[in-house]
């Protein structure tokens, strides 16, 4: 089977030669395999691994595209950023890491509506057509699952107002955080109406949205219910239009969201973090039959770089996950240099073989 | 209803400026400070900080109670000042060097000042050093760390050792974060870990008043 195939009967949980392999990395692990010589400087993981899925992150969607990113402080280690969401953002120089959030300019409804005007103007400047093409002929060449990937609605808010802020808002100004959610979807869609148009559609849509941290999600399921999933559904639903199947990523614990999610319709959830409380065995019994999973595999034992450990982990779940067609091997998160190159080869070797069929 | 109880209630609906309101009318209606800090607002977080335990509320409903306790307690703080009501105990607390991440830290902080305790923020990405000095220039009791990544977890071992090797000796030290077990707790040597903000505050206030 060619990864497309396997790929697209994996999402509707179909039967196939074996589970699926897709992962994440932290840019500094292809540094550190790049310097040990075991990876080519502009190679990529989906090629040297020979991944089965290829994704392209084509959009953007910061507020004013014309805004020239200002520093605002800097130390050896970190600089602090004034970007066009008007968001003071400080990151490390020194590794990778989500920036901390130091302050937004929009705040509340008030701040919100001075920049959205600059988010309903669909401008083609958002879209890396060039980007989007070359990823879209490489995975054709390769036979690679090509999806456009891309931010969800309340992955789009944060950048704008920050977490703490948008969830505020949830509780005190919903129907302002409806609005945001709206403007970004009406946005995104627009985008991808142009990009598909002009460069062709992909094989399946892939959507970050974290909705959880350790132990639990961000939102109650009825908040989720009346926020956001309005939203999820409309993208879905354009999304099935066109015959595209929908990967969620979510990090975090998002369990009791789920039931949700799936009326949504979402097709696979990605990336079922084990740290967080998510429980790969448990979720493919009670969803697995109308949901298909990728992850689930808690990096920790990878970098343990000890076989008997990542035997273990593999050997107790794979046979199980790997019923019912719908399931694709991917860290819970993404692998950090502290995974050692042949470490990561062992357990790839070891997680497909055990999920031939 | 009576006073207090109508202010508990309202801090639990996060209606902050109802709060500050009936802050105000306690005082003037001659209701001791730390009865108001303690019937009113304290017990009102303490009911969001165990609904939030048991799943009952969520993060946004934790965040506006306390931006309603804390618009209570901006009004009560100079009279509790002046009478001499001291918090139940100090904490540091602080995300370790080399994250950013705060949004865990941030509800354990508004977690424990909702049970009465002081608490020293010193931010993300703290050096064990800074973690030390504040401890010692605020006479802490818990030095309590947070860590969202599985490459920056491993700074809190540097913590433990130091606040060991420093004259802190009755300092407990509570680590918490996504990646963080009771086995790595062990392994590391720290006192105490926690698996989310609401028990982060139990174990807070259990250390300092017993």
């Amino acid at each position: 089977m060619t990864s497309i195939e396997r790929i697209s009967n994996i999402l509707k949980r179909k039967p196939v030669d074996r589970i699926g392999i897709y992962e994440h990395f932290w840019s500094d692990t292809h540094t550190a395999y790049t310097e040990s010589g075991h990876i080519g400087k502009e190679e990529s993981f989906e090629d040297h691994f020979n991944l089965d899925l290829q994704e392209c992150w084509a959009f953007n969607l910061k507020a004013d595209l014309d805004f020239v990113p200002e520093v605002i402080s800097e130390t050896e280690e970190t600089i602090t950023m004034l970007d066009g969401n008007g968001a003071y953002l400080k990151r490390h120089k020194l590794h990778d890491t989500t920036p901390e959030h130091v302050d937004f300019t929009v705040k509340s409804r008030k701040e919100w509506e001075e920049y959205k005007p600059l988010l309903a103007n669909v401008d083609e400047r958002r879209i890396n057509f060039q980007r989007y093409q070359e990823r879209k002929e490489h995975a054709r060449k390769n036979n690679r699952f090509f999806v456009w990937s891309g931010v969800n609605v309340f992955e789009c808010m944060h950048p704008i107002c920050g977490h703490e802020n948008m969830l505020i808002g949830m509780a005190l100004d919903p129907e302002w955080v409806m609005d945001m959610a709206a403007t970004y979807a009406d946005l995104t869609m627009s985008l991808m109406e142009i990009l598909f148009s002009k460069e062709g559609k992909p094989d399946g849509i892939w959507f970050y949205e974290d909705m959880g941290f350790k132990g639990k999600p961000f939102m109650s399921p009825s908040m989720y219910e009346e926020l956001i999933k309005p939203f999820h559904i409309k993208f879905i639903e354009y999304a099935h239009s066109m015959n595209l199947p929908v990967i969620m990523h979510s990090c975090g614990f998002v369990e009791p969201l789920l039931p949700k999610m799936i009326e949504a319709g979402i097709d696979c959830l990605q990336v079922i973090e084990v740290k967080a409380g998510m429980d790969l065995l448990r979720i493919h019994k009670n969803f697995g039959d109308r949901l298909s999973l990728m992850g689930g595999i808690d990096v920790r034992t990878l970098y343990s770089n000890d076989k008997a450990i990542i035997d273990k982990e593999l050997e107790s779940k794979i046979p199980i996950v790997k019923e019912g067609f719908g399931y694709a091997l991917h860290s819970d998160h993404s692998i950090p240099k502290t995974v050692n190159y042949e470490t990561l080869q062992y357990y790839i070797e070891k997680g497909l073989s055990l999920g031939k069929y | 209803m009576d006073i207090l109880q109508e202010m508990s209630t309202l801090l639990q609906q996060g209606r902050a400026p109802k709060v500050k309101e009936l802050v105000e009318q306690a005082l003037e209606e001659g209701l001791s400070p730390k009865q108001i800090l303690d019937e009113g607002l304290l017990s009102g977080m303490g009911i969001v900080g165990e609904k939030f335990k048991n799943n009952e509320v969520f993060v946004p409903e934790v965040l506006i109670a306390a931006r309603a306790m804390n618009a209570g307690v901006e009004v009560l703080k100079p009279h509790l000042v002046k009478q001499g009501v001291e918090s139940k105990g100090t904490v540091v607390l602080g995300t370790v060097k080399g994250d950013l991440h705060d949004i865990g830290k941030n509800l354990v902080k508004m977690m424990m000042e909702g049970k009465g305790l002081k608490v020293i923020d010193l931010g993300v990405d703290v050096a064990p050093s800074q973690f030390i000095e504040s401890a010692k220039e605020n006479n802490a009791d818990i030095v309590a760390c947070s860590a969202l990544l599985t490459t920056t977890m491993g700074e809190m071992k540097e913590i433990v050792d130091k606040v060991k090797e420093s004259d802190l000796s009755s300092v407990k030290v509570m680590i918490g974060g996504a990646p963080i077990t009771q086995s790595y707790c062990d392994s590391i040597g720290a006192d105490y870990y926690a698996a989310d903000a609401a028990t982060a505050s139990d174990i807070a206030l259990k250390i300092c008043v017993g």
